[in-house]
């Protein structure tokens, strides 16, 4: 099991390695002088030259990777060039309301994910089957920007039960958390489905059937158990899905968290905000993955590197 | 024969022995008959969008603006007075461009990495897979978000970044394929006749394992369709004034409580082409893989 750790823990280096690499090449790869946009275009060269030493863009591209990576590791994301205050500052603001929008959403998902795909597959080709699946290819096929928006326009524009902007109270965060838990829940009520559809006909149900085990005991204890098992592991996928997500939706319901910091940024070409923000995003994805193993690990006692 | 084995060798030859029945089969399915009919209107009408619009789609009509669905605009007007329908019309092509052309691009890459890395294995192995991984279990819209910031919206680095982010699933699914297609007989055969590895692979292994590729491919069209929408709401897809759907909808979002259709109507649009290659794609699904068929 501590092996098993390990190797999971050892594996998000080279991803947030991997990451750090594109974050900072965001900045090289972009178009425009990042010195320009600082100061604009009418300084002296004595000045513009300042500049770019103590941006450290005089040195190698290399060099400067591990700059931007050392000053990283103490904490140092630098300056916003709009706001002028230090990056971690502004991104940890705004970090709060992502990672609520994001935790209901899964918790609402897996609410209704997990008894609707266990339904779906004991009641196969019923109409509560049909229901649910087609529930849940709309689902899929649905952007989520747009369903947040039908249900801004029904829900706060022309009903008035839930307030248009904020997040202040709870209600600010009823629709956002319903857009992204109801399109995840598509996801994973499709995924439970098949998965118990595979475990029912294993030979083990089939002996816990003619061992006369009542049916609910045999689905609750025997089929559950198992058919849970791939849905965990999409768990990781599926936090890193939402958080990725979470600058479409924040822009839908105007909330000021770090998906919309992150595209606000990218208009403004605040660069050190986009780093900021990315990187912030892109852990906290890496940990959700990790959680998700470590959960795995404990669910399935055959998991043993 | 033991059951696996049987169920093994039934997926190995789904490609050639139920060629025949395929089609039948398929077309037994009501939904997938449907799905392929709506996916041919759609190519119809974004390779004749110029016939079939009854504007340009950036002809602007300022006293005519934000007018709501009638006869004269099936779909209303935006706030420039420009016909929704001519513009959704003209939107379905940025879409199964960019859905086409980006999963033609990630299979082809995904199925040459999986297959290098499931045939040769050893460091050629551990260095794609290592790749894939990391791809993988970096989210894909986030991904995409951080190249178009750094390179700039267009059309063409739409699909070069959805492409980027979406080979890893080929290349693992290949890669699986090919582990296992390896060890069999007509693979060890063609080697003992003197095949070179390429030929091998092109000849004997892909081919048998083109079913979940196929299947694959068609559900990733919708996902490159929802990236590209998304990207484009955000404002970082196609520049305008060329309508996709995407940037009609970031557009309407502004005027939602006036004109609500700018917003509905590319969205209905949408979630249909989506739903289409979803129902056709579980209903390839279905029929190639004989495991399912009970």
């Amino acid at each position: 099991m501590k092996k098993y750790f390990l190797k999971k823990l050892l594996f998000m280096i080279p991803v947030i390695i991997g990451s750090t690499v594109i974050i900072f090449l965001i900045l090289h790869l972009s178009p425009g002088d990042p010195v320009d946009m600082i100061v604009g275009p009418n300084v002296t060269p004595e000045v513009y030259q300042n500049i770019r030493i103590s941006l450290g863009l005089d040195k190698p591209l290399v060099t400067q990777y591990f700059i931007f990576l050392g000053k990283l590791l103490r904490g140092d994301l630098g300056q916003s060039i709009l706001q002028k205050r230090p990056v971690l500052d502004i991104v940890l603001e705004r970090f709060p309301v992502t990672l609520k929008i994001g935790v209901f959403s899964l918790i609402l998902s897996f609410i209704i994910a997990v008894p609707m795909g266990i339904i779906a597959a004991i009641k196969r080709n019923t109409a509560a089957d049909y229901m649910s699946m087609s529930f849940a290819l709309l689902g899929i096929s649905m952007p989520t920007f747009w369903f947040g928006l039908i249900l801004l326009y029904f829900f706060a524009y022309k009903y008035r039960i839930f307030p248009l902007s904020g997040y202040e109270t709870w209600r600010h965060y009823v629709l956002p958390v319903i857009t992204v838990g109801l399109t995840d829940a598509a996801v994973t009520a499709r995924m439970m489905r098949s998965s118990m559809l595979e475990v029912i006909r294993q030979d083990y149900i089939r002996t816990a059937r003619a061992k006369g085990v009542r049916e609910t005991v045999v689905m609750a204890k025997h089929a559950l158990k198992n058919a849970i098992l791939p849905v965990i592991t999409l768990l990781g996928m599926r936090i890193g899905w939402i958080f990725a997500g979470s600058a479409v939706i924040e822009i839908v319901f105007s909330m000021p968290g770090i998906g919309r910091l992150m595209v606000d940024a990218i208009f403004a070409r605040d660069y050190p905000i986009i780093q900021g923000s990315m990187l912030i995003l892109v852990i906290s994805i890496t940990l959700g993955n990790m959680l998700a193993d470590f959960l795995y690990a404990l669910v399935d006692p055959r998991i043993k590197y | 024969m033991n059951k696996e084995y049987q169920e093994h060798a039934d997926l190995i030859n789904v490609t050639a022995n139920k060629r025949l029945s395929f089609r039948a089969r398929l077309f037994s399915n009501k939904p997938a008959t449907l799905a392929v009919v709506l996916i041919a209107l759609f190519i119809i009408s974004a390779l004749l969008a110029a016939f079939i619009a009854p504007y340009p789609y950036d002809e602007q009509n300022l006293p005519g603006m934000m007018q709501a669905p009638s006869i004269k605009h099936l779909f209303g007007t935006d706030e420039f007075g420009r016909d929704i329908f001519s513009r959704v019309i003209y939107g379905t092509r940025i879409s199964l461009i960019v859905g086409f052309t980006s999963v033609v691009i990630s299979t082809s890459v995904g199925t040459l990495l999986g297959s290098l890395a499931g045939y040769y294995g050893g460091i050629v192995d551990q260095i794609i897979t290592g790749l894939t991984d990391i791809v993988y279990s970096f989210p894909v819209s986030l991904l995409a978000i951080a190249v178009v910031a750094a390179l700039g919206p267009s059309l063409f680095n739409l699909i070069i970044v959805i492409s980027m982010v979406s080979w890893a699933s080929y290349a693992r699914l290949v890669r699986g394929q090919v582990l296992t297609l390896k060890e069999w007989d007509f693979v060890e055969a063609a080697r003992a006749l003197g095949m070179s590895n390429f030929r091998i692979i092109v000849r004997h292994i892909l081919p048998n394992s083109l079913a979940p590729i196929i299947v694959m491919a068609t559900l990733e069209i919708p996902k490159a369709i929802i990236i590209e929408s998304t990207l484009s709401f955000l404002g970082l897809g196609v520049p305008p004034p060329t309508p996709s759907w995407g940037s009609i909808m970031n557009a309407g979002r502004s005027f939602i409580l006036d004109a609500p259709w700018i917003t509905m109507a590319p969205g209905v649009m949408m979630m249909v082409l989506v739903l289409t290659f979803n129902l056709f794609g579980d209903a390839l699904r279905d029929t190639l893989d004989p495991r399912l068929n009970d």
